[in-house]
């Protein structure tokens, strides 16, 4: 979202305006919920913790600096929801349920052909994200996939920028791992 | 490597990831939900403020009035004053 565009909403939102609640919601809840439902691996949750986010967004705007940043707020708000909810569940990392098998849906407007070469590698990135701890995973889903800068994520994990910077690093290398081990799997079963 | 480059490898498979959204019925419920307490929110501030206005509504004229009619009072004095 562009930041002038972002500023305006956030002072019509102090202001308790609905229409840019609706803009803020359009476009930052696919972001937000697909990092939820990658971070917690179980739909009901990720929609459960997303639905909380935006409350908290719309009880506490009138607290918002005037130069806040929506992005971060949100996934920091999210993600301390989702390790709450980890708290007061004693969640088990290993226990976890695995992502939903009907994952990824059919992409429409792909052809059969595309739209099977993508399932096939985004099932397996999807596969080889939640084989990782959950303290890489979140790296690599903020920044990798949300976009936030090395900075921004820090503030979101609360940690230095440049511990987060070595823990990416450290995430990077294991995804990549993880991604040539399957690579090598399916050759050995191609050849 | 330190930094986010999309040129490699794992960027490229982190790409591969689609966009997901909560179901239609999440979306709309959450949705209601928040627009209902900034809705809310705001009739509130607005009932605030119409049971602020009736008393600004009487204080402030009657302030404008009796500062005019002292002002008022004083100049008459003073030029009768003049005049004695």
């Amino acid at each position: 979202m562009d930041r002038e565009i972002e500023l305006r909403l956030v002072v019509r939102l102090k202001a308790g305006d609905p229409a840019a609640f609706e803009a803020i919601y359009e476009a930052y809840r696919p972001r937000l919920f697909g990092f939820l439902v990658r971070l917690s691996r179980r739909r009901d949750v990720a929609e459960d913790l997303l639905e909380e986010t935006w409350l908290r967004l719309v009880t506490r705007c009138a607290t918002l600096a005037d130069d806040a940043r929506l992005g971060p707020w949100l996934f920091t708000v999210g993600r301390n929801l989702y390790f709450s909810w980890r708290r007061s569940r004693a969640v088990d990392e290993s226990r976890t349920s695995e992502l939903d098998p009907a994952w990824p849906a059919p992409e429409r407007g792909a052809s059969p052909f595309e739209a099977a070469a993508r399932s096939e590698l985004e099932r397996r990135v999807e596969a080889a994200l939640a084989r990782l701890p959950l303290r890489d995973r979140e790296l690599l889903l903020l920044v990798g996939v949300e976009g936030l800068t090395p900075s921004e994520a820090a503030g979101v994990c609360g940690v230095p920028a440049v511990t987060l910077r070595a823990r990416l690093h450290r995430a990077r290398e294991k995804l990549a791992a993880e991604m040539d081990a399957d690579r090598a799997v399916v050759r050995a079963r191609a050849g | 490597m330190t930094t986010w480059e999309p040129e490699d490898e794992v960027a490229e498979d982190l790409s591969a990831l689609r966009v997901y959204d909560a179901s239609p019925e999440r979306v709309e419920q959450t949705r209601a939900r928040c627009v209902a307490v900034l809705t809310a929110r705001r009739e509130a501030e607005q009932a605030r403020a119409g049971r602020a206005a009736p008393w600004r509504a009487w204080l402030e004229p009657a302030l404008v009035l009796g500062l005019g009619a002292v002002y008022l009072a004083e100049a008459v004095t003073r030029a009768l004053a003049v005049y004695r």
